[in-house]
């Protein structure tokens, strides 16, 4: 059963100074089933992000086209249905790692109890329960991100949508947490939707990758990922994904990277 | 390495080598009495003043009048000052439309104001207590506008995110957010305004700590005057250590 339907989705952003139109997607259609692991891959200013923030409501699309998510049509976030990861921790520093990841169930009214067993139980997942009464300035950046990554799964939404979750960190921390977010979902079974660029972090992480084209972005590609788990990075199978990735990406990331220099040199842009 | 000495040892050494240099220097023959009082005199000034054994005329009087007119100065400086920020930062015109107002009246030397105070107000409290706000209020002011408006725009996203309301949004992340800020100009304020009321009671000479100032010096009560420029010097101390205190329970 499809948990999120995107059905003919187009997004285009106005400039209100000049009042230019950019077009940030177009068409788009896709859908995410329960239990789903769907990364959105593509370059950079192609949509990928935007597309999230129309699916958990943060952001609203051009009209016609809609988006379903559990059968209802998206207005606003609602929290009760998706929990929303941002790309920075976003930690308030005057509570502490324990109050962080109550917050979101504060918002909820959930029982004071019950709250802090949870946070706790999401804190013990990330071996971060040592860290509960600490603030966020004595944790490191990859800690942070794991206090984050507990506030948005201590709401126990049946989906959780992650824009770049892990982009700010190194990429050993990277792996890690990746292994512990797939660790998490293969134990509570939520539908993800996870944007990145980065091809590894997709064949790592995802069970459906969507390949997005260079701005407006469209959908180029949905592949089926073959890759048992856990996988192995560097492996020659690997490896193989990878490339068939690439194959669909290569020339979105000329195209979009000869845009960014086009505007940096003030250069006119070749007809889209 | 470890240090030798603790930063606090450092600073009360400092302190105590500076008043017996102080006291030896009173003490030395041709050093004039009149402008130069020792410090073990100076305390002794002190401890007969709260007993009422000096000849402060009516010490605790004067010293309520000042404590009451920094008390209902400070009242208004706090309350109106975050109000006004608060609409500064919280409303995009009505900031625009009146901040510059705000700005020009800061830049102005409030002391050239105080006759003009004085010809409408009188000479009771009441001018004085005015004039403390208007020296104490601006920094409350701007740092209040300024601490709400420099919240991280992705703290609000993602309590709006999380499904707070507006109200919850303020009271749970924006004005936590501020705090610091908002209570740093707090604590400004508080010093402002015992400037402003100090200096508003030795121009219009007739009550309070200033009063007494005025009178020991135009008597030449020297050691008088100086216990008195360290009572009045302890009310500010005692107000910024309560803030310090705010400041380390609220503050993060």
């Amino acid at each position: 059963m499809a948990v999120i339907e995107i059905k003919g989705v187009n997004k285009t952003y106005r400039d209100p100074a000049s009042g230019r139109e950019t077009r940030t997607l177009e068409n788009i259609r896709l859908s995410a089933t329960d239990n789903d692991f769907l990364v959105l891959l593509g370059p950079s200013g192609c949509g990928k992000s935007t597309l999230l923030n129309i699916i958990a409501g943060l952001v609203p699309h051009d009209d016609g086209g809609e988006v379903l998510v559990q059968g209802r049509r998206v207005t606003g976030p609602n929290p009760k249905l998706m929990a929303y990861m941002f790309q920075d921790p976003v930690l308030y520093p005057w509570r502490t790692v324990q109050k962080n990841v109550e917050f979101g169930l504060e918002a909820q009214r959930v029982d004071k109890e019950e709250g802090r067993e949870r946070a706790l139980k999401y804190l013990r997942m990330v071996g971060l329960e040592g860290f509960a009464d600490y603030y966020p300035r004595q944790l490191s950046g990859g800690m942070c991100q794991r206090v984050a990554l507990c506030r948005s799964l201590a709401l126990e939404t049946d989906i959780v949508l992650m824009d770049e979750p892990f982009g700010a960190l190194d990429e050993q921390s990277r792996i890690i947490l990746g292994d512990e977010l797939v660790e998490i979902w293969r134990k509570v079974r939520r539908t993800v939707v996870f944007v990145t660029h980065s091809l590894t972090e997709a064949v790592y992480l995802g069970q459906r990758i969507v390949v997005f084209t260079a701005r407006p972005g469209r959908i180029k590609a949905v592949i089926e990922n073959p890759l048992p788990r856990p996988r192995s990075i560097g492996s020659a199978e690997f490896n193989g994904v990878v490339d068939t990735l690439w194959g669909h990406l290569k020339e979105e990331s000329l195209l979009a990277l000869m845009r960014e220099k086009a505007i940096e040199e003030q250069v006119a842009l070749p007809k889209e | 390495m470890k240090a030798l000495v603790s930063p606090g040892a450092a600073r009360s050494g400092v302190v105590v080598l500076v008043l017996i240099a102080w006291e030896a220097f009173a003490r030395l023959a041709g050093v004039n009495k009149i402008l130069i009082a020792p410090p073990s005199e100076v305390l002794w000034q002190i401890v007969r003043i709260f007993a009422t054994s000096s000849d402060v005329p009516d010490f605790y009087p004067h010293m309520w009048v000042t404590l009451w007119e920094l008390l209902v100065a400070y009242a208004i400086t706090a309350s109106l000052g975050v109000l006004i920020g608060a609409l500064f930062a919280g409303s995009k015109l009505i900031g625009d439309a009146f901040e510059p107002i705000v700005l020009v009246l800061y830049a102005i030397p409030k002391v050239i104001l105080y006759p003009l105070i004085v010809l409408v107000l009188g000479i009771g409290m009441v001018p004085k207590i005015v004039f403390g706000v208007m020296v104490g209020i601006f920094v409350v002011v701007f740092n209040t506008a300024a601490g709400l408006r420099q919240v991280e725009p992705m703290y609000v996203g993602l309590a709006r995110s999380l499904g707070y309301s507006k109200g919850e949004i303020f009271f749970k992340v924006v004005l936590p957010a501020a705090a610091p800020t908002i209570l740093a100009g707090l604590r400004l304020g508080f010093g402002y305004t015992i400037i402003g009321i100090i200096t508003a009671e030795l121009l219009v000479v007739n009550a309070g700590l200033g009063f007494l100032i005025d009178w020991a010096s135009f008597n030449y009560f020297t050691p008088q005057l100086y216990a008195l420029i360290i009572i009045t010097l302890c009310v500010g101390v005692v107000g910024n250590g309560l803030f310090s205190v705010l400041e380390r329970r609220w503050v993060r």
